[in-house]
């Protein structure tokens, strides 16, 4: 796959209302946050919120289903810098900001329908 | 209390975590990543792996086995109440397959003093049964004071 510096590329995830319990089953976080509402409002979050790492996960995804091999991504990153509720819709742009050997840069942008970035700083490396 | 910088290069006994499709398609599920490299026996058999392989940041499932013995670390004492992950990085070098056993050692690798808050990152080197490399992970942690 030519890959090409300024190329860009999007996906978007729902976050079903019972994402989080899943997530938690595979990954083993099970803290209170994510599976119990009652106690996320208790601690102000105004519900359970999803697992950062779920949210890194979608984007990773959409880094791997535009490079169309999983093996391809070599590096991702970020800052998790607001939360995401269950039954938010997650938008994920992805854009090329460089190309250096065999590795191509990616700059991502990850929002809730809000607009609000839930992860930033998000910078993966491709192999290309 | 402050998180005590002396902890800053303290390592903790390592995991052999071993992979299973099935554990690879549970995860592969829960991140709604249906990719037939994960999911599909048939199509992972011709691929270039030759087997089914795990998504990338499945390097959460045996970095887990690492994060929480420091979580429970009584000496460390971190204030879990008021514990957040901050940041997290993944280097990904050689990719997971099913039936890999991977080891991964853990230390701290900073820790950082700030008036309102403390950070500490915990570095998760992850080796495969051939002793290649497949993941170096970062966890950022901030713990309000």
């Amino acid at each position: 796959m030519a890959i090409e510096k300024g190329e860009t590329f999007s996906g978007s995830e729902k976050v079903d209302k019972y994402r989080a319990i899943y997530y938690a089953g595979a990954s083993g976080d099970f803290n209170p946050i994510h599976i119990d509402p009652d106690f996320g409002k208790m601690v102000g979050l105004g519900g359970a919120i999803l697992q950062g790492l779920c949210t890194l996960a979608f984007a990773a995804k959409t880094v791997t289903d535009w490079a169309g091999d999983p093996g391809k991504l070599k590096k991702i990153r970020c800052r998790f810098s607001a939360p995401v509720m269950l039954e938010d819709t997650i938008s994920i742009e992805g854009a090329v900001s460089d190309i250096q050997g065999n590795r191509a840069k990616v700059d991502l942008k990850v929002t809730r329908q809000t607009g609000v970035e839930v992860l930033q700083k998000v910078e993966a490396e491709v192999e290309v | 209390m402050a998180i005590d910088t002396k902890f800053i290069g303290k390592e903790y006994p390592s995991y052999t975590y071993d992979v299973s499709k099935d554990k690879i398609k549970e995860y592969a599920k829960a991140i709604k990543n249906q990719d037939p490299h994960f999911m599909d026996e048939a199509f992972a058999k011709k691929s270039k792996y030759g087997a089914i392989i795990a998504p990338p940041t499945f390097a959460v499932v045996f970095g887990a086995y690492l994060i929480e013995p420091i979580f429970l670390d009584s000496e460390l004492n971190l204030n879990m109440a008021m514990l957040v992950h901050g940041e997290q990085e993944f280097e990904f070098f050689e990719v997971v397959k099913a039936g890999d056993a991977i080891t991964t050692t853990a230390k701290i690798s900073d820790i950082r003093n700030k008036e309102k808050l403390d950070v500490i990152t915990i570095e998760g080197i992850s080796k495969n049964q051939h002793g290649r490399s497949v993941c170096r992970g970062l966890y950022t942690f901030v713990v309000r004071k």
